[in-house]
């Protein structure tokens, strides 16, 4: 394999009922890319994710990612390799603080079990500052800190969507897949977020993304794929994708 | 540079009032209960002593039950089982082969332990589906204990079993056994705030409030269930043990469905993910009946079916569910706090006081 791919796909096939989900779906992703996957409603995009990150087993296929095959790995052994996502709709821990929230995304960096925390050894309060800290200046960086404490539950969606890629990041991911992160967001609040991601990108974290929002993803990235009925249609450059006849088809249907 | 000195205690000082206010401000209140309940005449006073130890005791097995419950969000129907367990070891151990109380009542909630962990199984199921299982858990002990006579001594159950003895320090009067209970009972409530507030804590509310996002996170939800189920079995284990030698003897009536329910009730009504509300519950579950029983000795003349309670017990504590789920579902404890808070900032505004827009950043990272 070539030494700058991050995640190799081949052949994914997930199949519901007849229904073909993914078909073949074959792609690679670029160390430090960002790489967008578009497609009309029901293309298999979300259905990508879930199977890429162990919460439904594919049909047929697999996935590698830095050369360890994950296609049946159990989900919580991703965060430990490096591969962190968010979700269409957003999955929060509502009734935690915003701080809190941010803290379980540092749970697979560290390791305090049950007879440390409930004696509160001099090695957990350490940890606890650290995990602490380290959380707080992923707030900062999506700038949700004056909210550390407030519940997560009563942030504005947009806040939410934000915190849950807080959330993410500090799982410290070397990939990190996005599921509409720019849904039901107003325009000011999108473009905020292309700033977030375009920073994120330069730390060298890979993004893997799932957008609609066309203006988004012709700004941001790299590459593009394009899903329709579970099949890749097209992959190129944004511009070469945005004129290629096939995805015109895809989203506008056919001239007759 | 170091603190030292008077300033390095203030901080310590400090830190232990934020984070133990509860435990500080009540555990003097509980533990000197024999003192201030003297003034209100010998024989109540005994009473509230001799009921507290009771509470002490469902304490134990509530506050494990809600890190089940409360916390992790795993309904158990059945958990009057596991103190059925601890007190029928330690009951055995100690009538039949000698074992000192100390010893029957750790291999009780060793056993307890284990059970849980051959049950983890069912912690697959889900909602209602869970509730169903951990409900046939209970009835199947309950049927074990009443069937198994060579071991459990059936329907009679087992009596005269010896008085707590910790390493030859008998305990046996009723003042003792309070402190002892009570003493047990703020060292577990501390341990189990502690884990709650730990990595660990912050996990098992995660995988409660989305399993998916959890699991994505890294935490590993099947094991934490395990470890959660395993770990407040024990608790019910270690309460049963210690009940076993209080009480004297035991018989399966006293395990049975109705205890599960009892405990449900004590998480529900006290609060859910509340460690003090476990103790609001017990006392609520096990000063009721009494002060209702109460009641003619003071009032004198009360209506006949004031006398019957006992007979419909059972539908108080239903209606006192029902009640408390409609208008308080977060339970009594966390309720009332949250009144007190919202009181107290009202209060605020009224004197003209806005609230803080933004906090400054050293307190925003310490925390609460």
């Amino acid at each position: 394999m070539e030494n700058d791919v991050i995640l190799s796909v081949e052949s994914l096939t997930k199949a519901f009922g007849g229904l073909y989900a993914l078909k073949d779906v074959t792609f690679l992703v670029k160390k430090g890319a960002i790489k967008a996957v578009i497609g009309p409603n029901g293309a298999g995009k979300t259905t990508l994710f879930d199977v890429l990150t162990g919460l439904q087993p594919p049909d047929r296929g697999r996935a590698v990612f830095l050369d360890r095959e994950i296609t049946c790995m159990p989900a919580h052994q991703l965060a430990g390799i490096g591969i962190s996502r968010t979700f269409q709709t957003v999955r929060i821990f509502p009734g935690m603080t915003v701080l809190e929230n941010v803290m379980v995304g540092l749970h697979h960096r560290t390791g305090c079990g049950f007879l440390k925390a409930a004696l509160k050894l001099p090695s957990e309060r350490k940890e606890e500052k650290f995990i602490r800290e380290e959380a707080f200046s992923y707030l900062e960086m999506v700038g949700l800190e004056l909210m550390a404490h407030f519940p997560a539950g009563s942030l504005p969606f947009g806040r939410q969507r934000l915190l849950e890629l807080a959330r993410a990041l500090a799982s410290r991911p070397k990939l990190l897949l996005l599921d509409e992160p720019a849904s039901g967001l107003n325009t000011y609040e999108t473009e905020e977020l292309g700033e977030i991601l375009r920073e994120i990108a330069g730390q060298g974290i890979t993004i893997l993304l799932v957008e609609h929002d066309m203006g988004l993803v012709m700004r941001i990235s790299h590459e593009v794929l394009v899903l329709d009925y579970g099949e890749v249609i097209a992959e190129g450059t944004p511009l070469e994708v945005k004129d290629d006849p096939r995805v015109i088809e895809a989203y506008l249907g056919s001239e007759i | 540079m170091v603190k030292r000195g008077f300033l390095a205690t203030r901080g310590i000082a400090r830190r232990v009032w934020r984070n133990y206010k509860a435990f500080l401000l009540f555990s003097p209140f509980v533990l000197l209960l024999p003192l201030w309940a003297e003034p209100l005449g010998r024989s109540i006073s005994l009473n509230i002593v001799y009921l507290m130890r009771m509470v002490g005791i469902f304490t134990l097995t509530a506050v494990g039950l809600n890190l089940l419950m409360g916390y992790a969000g795993q309904a158990s129907l059945g958990h009057g089982a596991f103190m059925g367990i601890g007190a029928y070891v330690s009951a055995i151990l100690s009538t039949r082969w000698g074992w000192p109380a100390w010893a029957g009542i750790l291999l009780g909630t060793l056993l307890a332990a284990f059970v849980g962990y051959l049950l983890a199984p069912i912690l697959r199921l889900r909602g209602h589906y869970l509730a169903m299982a951990t409900l046939g858990v209970g009835i199947a002990a309950f049927i074990f204990f009443r069937e198994m006579t060579g071991l459990t001594g059936g329907n009679v159950g087992i009596r005269e079993i010896p008085k707590l003895n910790l390493f030859g320090l008998e305990i046996s009067s009723k003042k003792a056994e309070f402190y002892f209970v009570w003493l047990l009972v703020i060292l577990v409530l501390l341990l189990c705030q502690n884990l709650v507030r730990s990595r660990v804590g912050r996990a098992i509310r995660a995988f409660h409030q989305s399993e998916v996002a959890a699991r994505i996170m890294g935490v590993d939800v099947a094991s934490y269930k395990m470890k959660v189920f395993m770990l407040s079995a024990a608790l019910g284990g270690l309460a049963g043990g210690i009940y076993s030698h209080l009480q004297g003897y035991i018989n399966p009536s006293q395990f049975s469905v109705m205890l599960s329910i009892q405990l449900v009730v004590m998480v529900v009504v006290g609060g859910m993910e509340s460690i003090w509300g476990s103790v609001a519950g017990a006392s609520l579950v096990v000063f009721l009946p009494s002060l209702v029983e109460a009641l003619p000795k003071w009032m004198g003349n009360v209506p006949a079916w004031v006398r019957q309670y006992s007979n419909y017990e059972g539908l108080v504590f239903g209606a006192i569910l029902v009640l408390t789920m409609i208008f308080l579902p977060k339970g009594i404890t966390t309720s009332t706090v949250e009144f007190y808070r919202r009181k107290t900032r009202k209060a605020a505004e009224l004197m003209g006081e806005e609230e803080p827009v933004s906090i400054p950043e050293e307190e925003v990272r310490n925390g609460k």
